[in-house]
């Protein structure tokens, strides 16, 4: 018979022990599962748009996808929609104009619980690949009519998806107009400070301003014209971009042309022929705000 | 009993899931595919086999009253391991496996060998019976997990086996649980009528 006092000290041994080892092999492995869940998550989002950055704008849901210039190129969202065996979890891809650029679906490895063969067949290509370059109402199944063929004998998973990417995209597509990034403007920034809500930043550099941002609007032809622009101290603009237009369709919308704003920054903007109401009209709002802000720069 | 049988014992004879019957519900639920079934195979003989070491190594220092908590205490450690290192360098067999690495755990089979073999023989004897029980379940797993993904899925370790047609249509029920279940069944039959004779 072992007294009580030495069953309480092995026990406490050991456990200790257990104890000591085991915060060993977490710090050793915890940076690593890190890592290792980060990549997953960015597979799955680099799968699903051609960007190579990907700003976080509401946590594990929704992120501004950038390009190698830090231009954003559009968003990724996650979606996920009550299927037939569960939840599926979607991620899905926009470009700046609203349409998809890819789709994904997780795999049954990755929690998709839809009945292997039949609803799980959504995560395979033929159907993903669908959806892309589709806007918000095209993505409903072709008996809905939409412009998605539904899988066979799978109505209820096909289903689920369309539905929860059309509402996805409703959601979030705010995140697409007025989401602009001020660093497409003025790349040169290391981050920004607002000085009048919604409307104008200092650029700020490393230790020191070095410009300003703002936001402005012009009336254009059919309706206004929303635009962000970017200063640097000198007086020089460092970049344009249209944040909101619906100018006529192949006229007016010219003012998106990448060839058109980039002129602001050599100085030599002209009004496009054939556009001239709306590029003029954007050109004497960039100059009027720019006026206006000159005494924010140094 | 010679070195060798304690070793081959668990192999076949006593499989813990084939003739005993133990550790059946991560059999059952991990063993749809290779991969999985083989993977969850040797997470538990990792665990089997350290846990016998440490508890053999430990057997007569453990006051018997406490020994349950204290053998408890040594596997969930080692699952603990395994399940870090797991989530570390295979993330997606980790999310196959899904919330049977945890249940490593109670699995019946480990807190069995601990107490029925290990907490009563030698250091070497424990290590050979872990591995033995250990690889006889991998065994057991991966062969349930090579027939149902072959038949279930038309595939072997992701591979098309029967051509891009039968992977279009393949015999779904083997992948889904009742497929499980008819497995070991079978494989029980067999071993029933090839390996333990006695019994008929």
């Amino acid at each position: 018979m072992t007294s009580t006092r030495q069953m309480i000290i092995t026990l406490c041994i050991v456990a200790l022990t257990c104890a000591i080892i085991l915060s060993f092999v977490y710090a050793f492995t915890s940076p690593r599962i890190a890592e290792t869940q980060k990549n997953l998550m960015l597979d799955g989002l680099q799968e699903v748009s051609q960007a190579v950055e990907f700003v976080e704008i509401i946590s594990d849901t929704l992120w501004r996808a950038l390009d190698s210039l830090k231009k954003s190129t559009g968003i990724v969202f996650r979606v996920f929609p009550q299927g037939y065996g569960g939840s599926i979890p979607i991620t899905v891809g926009l470009d700046r104009d609203g349409r998809i650029t890819g789709v994904r679906i997780a795999s049954a490895a990755e929690g998709l619980k839809e009945t292997p063969g039949l609803g799980a067949k959504i995560t395979e290509p033929d159907f993903t690949q669908q959806f892309i370059g589709k806007c918000a109402p095209e993505v409903q199944l072709k008996n809905d009519g939409g412009e998605i063929d539904a899988i066979t004998a799978a109505t209820i998973s096909s289903r689920a998806v369309t539905a929860g990417i059309r509402r996805g995209i409703e959601t979030y597509a705010q995140y697409l107009g007025e989401g602009y990034d001020k660093r497409d403007v003025f790349p040169a920034a290391e981050s920004f400070r607002e000085i009048i809500r919604d409307t104008l930043w200092y650029a700020l550099g490393e230790s020191d301003t070095i410009g300003i941002v703002f936001f402005g609007v012009a009336q254009g032809y059919l309706d206004c014209i929303k635009f962000v622009a970017g200063v640097d101290n000198e007086g020089t603009i460092t970049g344009v971009e249209i944040v909101y237009s619906s100018e006529t369709e192949g006229i007016g919308e010219a003012i998106r042309d990448q060839e058109f704003l980039n002129t602001f920054k050599e100085g030599t903007a002209e009004a496009i022929t054939g556009a001239t109401v709306s590029s003029k009209a954007l050109i004497d709002a960039v100059q009027k705000n720019l006026q206006r802000f000159k005494e924010y720069l140094k | 009993m010679s070195k060798w049988r304690i070793f081959t014992r668990g192999l076949v004879r006593d499989n813990a899931v084939l003739v005993l019957m133990i550790g059946l519900c991560p059999a059952l639920a991990t063993s749809g595919t290779v991969r999985d079934g083989f993977g969850m195979g040797l997470a538990a003989t990792f665990v089997l086999l350290f846990s016998n070491l440490i508890i053999s190594l430990l057997r007569k220092n453990i006051p018997n009253e406490v020994r349950i908590p204290i053998f408890i205490l040594v596997i969930s450690t080692f699952v603990t391991i395994i399940d870090y290192f797991m989530q570390a360098f295979q993330p997606d067999l980790y999310r196959a496996l899904g919330v049977f690495v945890p249940l490593i755990v109670v699995n019946c089979m480990i807190l069995g060998r601990a107490e029925a073999f290990a907490s009563k023989n030698s250091v070497f004897d424990a290590i050979l019976d872990g591995l033995g029980v250990g690889l006889g379940f991998t065994l057991a797993l991966t062969i349930m997990g090579t027939v149902r993904e072959i038949l279930g899925n038309g595939t072997f370790l992701g591979i098309p086996v029967f051509g891009e047609s039968f992977k279009k249509s393949p015999v779904i029920f083997m992948v889904l649980s009742p497929g499980a279940f008819l497995i070991i069944g079978i494989l029980k039959a067999l071993i029933n009528k090839y390996v333990r004779k006695e019994i008929r």
